[in-house]
């Protein structure tokens, strides 16, 4: 039997390394198996690298490193179908959490934000990425890869910046302007002049272009439309008005009680009564609008003002509603008093002034969300719960307003 | 020498019935052993042994152990437990498998 000298292991060592066998453990294995070859197959007669020479055909079809391309794919292979279960799976649950979180949004059942934030974050750092990383092990072009990266982050941006939008955090425009950008000058340019270049992709990608052009036109139109602003003005303007209006009832309030109470009749107490009760329960709204403001703009600096806060906030509904309701949709302290306060303040003015149809500060029940179909509620949640940050503000002020009209009525 | 489309689908069950049966084997060993049992009629390459060996250790099918032969270094091969059980769901696998196509193929030679 022939045994090979140390020179001629790492002949055939350099060689299968040389040839493109990268993988230590495999690197070994082929050593010792084309030795045991040369051990108990050459003929003492014969030349040591020709008999390689020879053998070696008998490893591969073409070249040597199939062996290390195929051990790659098999070790790979389990890998990658994990991968694609993941990522199908998360893509499945991500679909479903979005299509059942607007649902439930939409009927202000509890739960919804929860399942956004699921479907989002599954959607942006599990499905997206497996789906990317599965992808560009497909394609073999490195521009391709590039494409799909800055697809992949591209979608990642857009689906944050609308969870932030719907969870009214901030930066969501920012992230959505960014995601636009990304679109517009990074992925666009890449994707078409790399596809046009290929006489079998050109069309796919013309069309494919303009596709996107449009699509992303028209949601580039969607973040920039005024109609925001104008109704944004339009809350600011009457809580406005509502503001110099309870100013004015305000101060004419206090000129004639002023005035009754130096020279006139009636009793001086009763005035006095009429002005506090007035008075408390409108600070104590006051409060509560002060309150909601301090929550919205805390951790901001400088303030923003009512206008910014109109901006950021018009529309949110949970954050007043986690300001004024409690655990079990139940009306917080706050909110309790003032219902308190304006149902003494309407006994008293029944008592001591006579006055029987009190329209305006009514405490009773009404339609659900205004709509008669959806029976009853009460009238915190009715004016309260779940409503717009700028309508709980206008409300608010316009209780306000109500307790000042009422007033004035009875002097 | 049967075609290697044949070999390749069948090319863990030798590996882990021979493992089974022989205990600790190297690669070498194992090609040479298929020829000895087959008559030459079944040669494992090389190219589809050493990738599928590697792929069964990874998964932890097989378990390897490395000894200093001469002036290089052998992997012999050993199957686990969870090898030994896979080891005889393929044979018994394959029998079913062999049972189904000859009755496949019979049926099909008849009606030709």
């Amino acid at each position: 039997m022939f045994v090979l000298s140390e020179q001629q292991v790492s002949f055939i060592l350099n060689d299968i390394r040389r040839n493109g066998i990268e993988l230590e453990e495999l690197q070994l294995n082929l050593l010792d198996h084309i030795c045991c070859i040369v051990e108990n197959e050459m003929r003492s007669d014969q030349n040591f690298e020709e008999f390689y020479r020879s053998i070696i055909p008998r490893f591969f079809k073409r070249e040597l490193r199939e062996i290390q391309e195929e051990t790659d794919l098999l070790l790979t292979f389990k890998n990658y179908y994990t991968m694609k279960k993941v990522m199908i799976i998360s893509g499945t649950i991500s679909a479903i959490a979005v299509v059942f979180g607007s649902i439930f949004k939409i009927q202000h059942w509890p739960g919804a934000s929860v399942m956004f934030l699921l479907a989002v974050l599954l959607l942006s750092f599990v499905f997206l990425p497996l789906l990317f990383l599965i992808k560009a092990k497909e394609v073999k072009v490195k521009q391709q890869k590039i494409t799909l990266g800055i697809a992949t982050i591209f979608g990642i941006i857009v689906s944050l910046a609308t969870l932030f939008k719907v969870m009214h955090w901030p930066f969501a425009n920012i992230l959505w302007l960014v995601s636009l950008g990304i679109l517009f000058f990074l992925f666009l340019p890449i994707y078409f002049f790399g596809g046009i270049r290929n006489p079998e992709t050109k069309m796919n990608t013309i069309v494919s272009t303009i596709l996107i052009l449009f699509a992303g036109g028209m949601l580039f139109l969607l973040t920039n439309l005024k109609s925001a602003r104008q109704y944004n003005y339009l809350y600011f303007s009457s809580t406005e008005n509502i503001g110099r209006s309870y100013a004015f009832a305000t101060e004419q309030n206090n000129l004639k009680i002023a005035i009754y109470t130096k020279d006139s009749l009636k009793s001086k107490t009763d005035y006095n009564a009429l002005k506090n009760s007035c008075d408390e329960l409108c600070n104590k709204i006051e409060a509560t609008k002060n309150q909601i403001i301090e929550f919205a703009s805390s951790g901001r600096d400088p303030k923003p003002t009512f206008e910014n806060l109109l901006a950021d906030y018009a529309g949110n509904y949970d954050l007043p509603t986690s300001q004024l309701f409690g655990e079990n949709e139940e009306p917080k302290t706050q909110l309790a008093e003032i219902r308190i306060g304006i149902d003494n303040l309407k006994k008293l003015v029944k008592e001591k002034y006579g006055i029987e149809n009190i329209s305006t500060l009514n405490t009773d029940d009404v339609n659900k969300y205004g709509n008669a179909d959806l029976g009853k509620t009460t009238w915190e949640k009715g004016a309260f719960f779940h409503v717009p940050f700028e309508l709980v503000m206008i409300n608010l002020s316009q209780l306000q307003l109500d307790i000042r009209t009422l007033e004035s009525s009875c002097l | 020498m049967y075609s290697s489309e044949l070999i390749k689908g069948t090319l863990k069950t030798i590996i882990l019935k021979l493992l089974s049966d022989n205990g600790k084997m190297y690669g070498y060993e194992i090609t040479q052993k298929v020829k000895e049992l087959t008559d030459g009629k079944i040669q494992l390459t090389e190219g589809a042994l050493y990738p599928t060996l590697h792929a069964l250790e990874a998964d932890g099918i097989l378990t390897t152990n490395a000894v200093n032969v001469g002036n290089r270094i052998r992997k012999y091969y050993t199957v686990t437990k969870s090898g030994k059980k896979m080891a005889s769901e393929k044979v018994n696998e394959f029998q079913d498998f062999m049972k189904t196509m000859i009755f496949l193929l019979d049926l099909k030679l008849n009606i030709g």
